[in-house]
């Protein structure tokens, strides 16, 4: 069910009507778990089967880690288990290939047969959500929740469950089990929130997405021009697509009355990789810090092994989001990008010399190539767009103009907001307007059926 | 909620853009959103210039365009007495506007009296959707109801395959009830077809988009102008119509008269003459005055037996048109060198048709 679909409207009207007639009742929690239950079902009711286990499972080792003196052994076996289940989902098909791809290279004439099973959507969100919880209990930065529905209505709830933000135990918990106050501004601040999700996803990610595909699914049959566009609009239909989602997710969670984190904070004005993660994909990016880069010896261990845990961390991050080497490629670029502006963020030039403008372009310029090995199908095809972007010749591209223009008024809107021109967009009349101009653009142009989110698949 | 709340602020807004708005500022936008849907298919109705012709025949390239049928079904109730609906055979399908059904009665009874609400492709589960959901000024009229016994010449024309079938107008058929068979668009299609047909705005939007961005949203729009400015599409006047569609391979005589198979479905249970029959339940009961008008379906193609099968259908419409008090005509084949196909009649084929009908007690009683 996607946020943006009639279903989810009709069903997003019953969960809110029931749920304001349960809010301060013990029915909140229970009709809030079968609400996120029926929402995942609606994808398929298989997906229920992971979700329910792994709910279990780190509900009651949870338990054992508070009361045992074996608490290590308790953590270990929660993070194992949903690392088995991650992998057997989501990682079993990428091992059998190269697995097998290592067979062949060996001249053994064995294979493995791939998986046939789908990977059920959300699951590494809902799994990585469960690790930091039991790691919060066994670092005692949360208390182990006892209330059964309450900590399953945590794993589940589901404006996040497909694909984020990835809450914090101590940050969600604590208003599942509040009386579920909604006031109207909570209802306004949400709608408000929703509508430029939607925004983002119909009008911009949707549409930039027809152009992309068509380039990124035969690159070499396009020559520079459009390979280039191609990529630049991919940054952005990434952009708009995941934060458009996590915009919709807040909003429906903040009608609720409940506060889900921010995840995007106009990541293309950063002025270095380390400020653009602090940007893109905060709820990710914040777990990766706490419980493996920090845990691994952060920077605390010398500027080789900062830079090794750095590494290791976006390696892993990039594989998180896909079971492919495109990914494990695009952390890796990451990784180097990170430690090279780091470097250059030590040099008095970039520091207090260079333009703040020049900086966030080159960050971008960064961040947009390393998109080129997520957004290919293949390595092969990664390099070939790098290589046809230097190399062919020019042609017209055929991009569409309302594209780049759509693209460019958002990237001024942000750039006001982040400036001290902020007040003008915060000016009542501006922002009605800005209001009346978002939903006529999605009544009169948008297309009727929405096409899913990317992160979903991850 | 109360309004108390709306004052105060405890939860901060955290977020990476500025367009927060109270509630008294939802309502200014709402305002201006219902103004907006509300008024714009009616402005845009004064803006555009609407020339429907003299015999209200639409454009062959906009037939999907039901906002546009509207226009010219409520100002072709408002400027003529009698009024032909049907398919493509009501239409005209390969002759020109001045070879049509409606343009020879009007030329030979001398009176301009008919107007062609012909609809390209719409059989009959379509046509009843047609005129329950967008011919509003369709009440107290003298109908002329054209049957196309084509529409019954296979299961599949028939609409009762189970496997899916991919049918003209889709979005004028019947969603949920009576159920079509093959007929599988998803829950959540059916349900934005039904709302969209209730929207003014929606069918609007669905005109500029047939009408002006060749049958396709504005963002697919500019995928295949990149360099134009899709404001600019919006002339104020409908675009020039390419005319009618040659026959491919030329006309059935011409190709070499071949007998065909036919397999009819039975009376009884077919879909397309239950949906026949809703329509004309329908208009009636909006106080119109209905004649229908069955074939001139191309017997000439039919082998023996498939003639007979025909024959028994014939006479079973027949039957139910008296016994319902249902005038109509019902005229025996046309020459078989007036046909471009199984039912479309060339223009010597109309002209006759006309003629013939002219000549009918029933109708003629009923266009005084």
């Amino acid at each position: 069910m996607l946020f943006q679909s009639l279903p989810f409207l009709v069903f997003f009207a019953v969960v809110y009507s029931g749920y304001l007639l349960v809010k301060g009742t013990r029915l909140r929690l229970p009709w809030l778990l079968v609400s996120s239950y029926v929402f995942y079902a609606w994808l398929s009711p298989l997906y229920l089967i992971p979700l329910a286990y792994a709910t279990v499972v780190d509900y009651f080792v949870a338990g054992r880690i508070e009361s045992s003196p074996r608490k290590r052994a308790w953590l270990t076996l929660s993070i194992l288990n949903n690392v088995l289940v991650l992998g057997f989902f989501k990682y079993a098909g990428f091992v059998a290939e190269n697995v097998n791809a290592l067979l062949s290279a060996m001249k053994v004439s064995y294979a493995i047969s791939p998986p046939s099973f789908l990977l059920p959507a959300g699951l590494s969100f809902f799994l990585l959500q469960s690790i930091g919880y039991t790691i919060d209990v066994y670092r005692g930065t949360t208390k182990r929740e006892k209330n059964f529905l309450a900590y399953a209505a945590f794993v589940s709830f589901f404006p996040r469950l497909l694909a984020g933000p990835i809450e914090r135990a101590n940050h969600l918990l604590p208003q599942l089990h509040g009386q579920g106050r909604v006031t109207l501004r909570d209802f306004t601040d949400g709608l408000s929130i929703f509508v430029v999700g939607y925004f983002k996803k119909v009008a911009l990610a949707d549409y930039l997405a027809i152009y992309v595909a068509g380039v990124y699914g035969s690159p070499d049959q396009h020559q520079a021009p459009a390979l280039l566009l191609a990529t630049l609009l991919f940054a952005w239909q990434i952009y708009f697509d995941f934060s458009g989602y996590t915009d919709m997710a807040r909003g429906i969670a903040r009608m609720m009355g409940i506060g889900l984190m921010l995840n995007f904070n106009n990541p293309y004005l950063a002025v270095s990789m380390g400020d653009f993660w602090k940007r893109w994909h905060i709820s990710l990016s914040s777990w990766f810090r706490d419980y493996v880069y920090i845990p691994l010896g952060g920077n605390r261990k010398g500027t080789f092994g900062t830079y090794r845990n750095l590494f290791l961390t976006m390696v892993l991050s990039g594989l998180w989001h896909g079971a492919a080497w495109t990914f494990v490629l695009w952390g890796a670029i990451h990784a180097v990008g990170n430690m090279a502006t780091r470097e250059l963020e030590r040099t008095p030039f970039y520091m207090k010399k260079l333009p703040t403008i020049v900086k966030q372009l080159f960050v971008f310029a960064m961040v947009t190539f390393a998109w080129i090995f997520f957004r290919a199908a293949t390595i092969g095809d990664a390099w070939t767009i790098v290589a046809r972007i230097f190399t062919s010749g020019l042609s017209d591209p055929k991009c569409p103009m309302l594209a780049l223009g759509l693209i460019a008024a958002v990237w001024v809107y942000q750039y006001l907001f982040e400036s001290r021109l902020r007040s003008i967009l915060e000016i009542r009349p501006v922002r009605i307007a800005l209001m009346i101009l978002l939903l006529t653009y999605l009544v009169l142009t948008v297309p009727a059926e929405g096409q899913p989110f990317i992160y979903m698949q991850f | 909620m109360t309004s108390a709340d709306q004052t105060s602020d405890v939860t901060p807004f955290d977020c990476s853009h500025a367009l927060r708005l109270p509630a008294a500022d939802w309502v200014i936008v709402a305002v201006a959103m219902l103004a907006i849907i509300g008024l714009a298919p009616i402005v845009w109705q004064r803006y555009e210039r609407f020339e429907p012709g003299d015999d209200y025949r639409m454009p062959y390239e906009l037939s999907s365009d039901y906002w546009l049928y509207s226009r010219y079904s409520r100002q072709a109730c408002d400027k003529r007495k009698t009024l032909l609906i049907g398919d493509s055979v009501v239409w005209g399908h390969y002759v020109p506007p001045n070879e049509t059904l409606s343009h020879y009665l009007n030329e030979f009874s001398g009176r301009q009296q008919f107007a062609n609400l012909g609809l390209d492709g719409t059989h009959p589960a379509a046509l009843e959707g047609l005129l329950r959901h967008y011919s509003p000024s369709l009440s107290g009229r003298t109908v002329v109801l054209h049957f196309n016994p084509l529409w019954m010449t296979s299961v599949k024309h028939d609409l009762q395959t189970d496997k899916e079938f991919h049918f003209n107008h889709p979005d004028l058929v019947s969603q949920f009830t009576p159920k079509i068979p093959c007929y599988k668009a998803p829950f959540a299609a059916r349900v934005r077809i039904a709302l969209k047909r209730t929207i003014p705005l929606a069918n609007w939007i669905a005109h500029l988009r047939t009408t002006y961005y060749e049958s396709s949203d504005v963002q697919n729009w500019t995928l295949r102008h990149p360099y134009n400015c899709p404001l600019k599409q919006l002339t104020r006047g409908l675009p020039e119509s390419a005319g009618v569609p040659e026959p491919a391979g030329g006309t059935w005589v011409s190709k070499g008269a071949k007998k065909q198979d036919v397999t009819w479905v039975d009376l009884d249970t077919s879909l397309q003459w239950k949906f026949f029959r809703r329509s004309i339940e329908l208009l009636r009961k909006q106080g119109n005055q209905v004649f229908v008008l069955v074939g001139p379906f191309n017997e000439h193609m039919l082998n023996e037996a498939d003639a007979a099968a025909y024959g028994a259908i014939k006479t079973k419409v027949a039957q139910w048109f008296a016994e319902n008090k249902v005038p109509y005509f019902l005229p025996p084949a046309l020459p078989a060198e007036h046909y471009v196909d199984a039912s479309h009649p060339l223009g010597e084929g109309y002209a006759l048709w006309a003629r013939e009908l002219l000549q009918d007690p029933a109708f003629t009683a009923l266009i005084q």
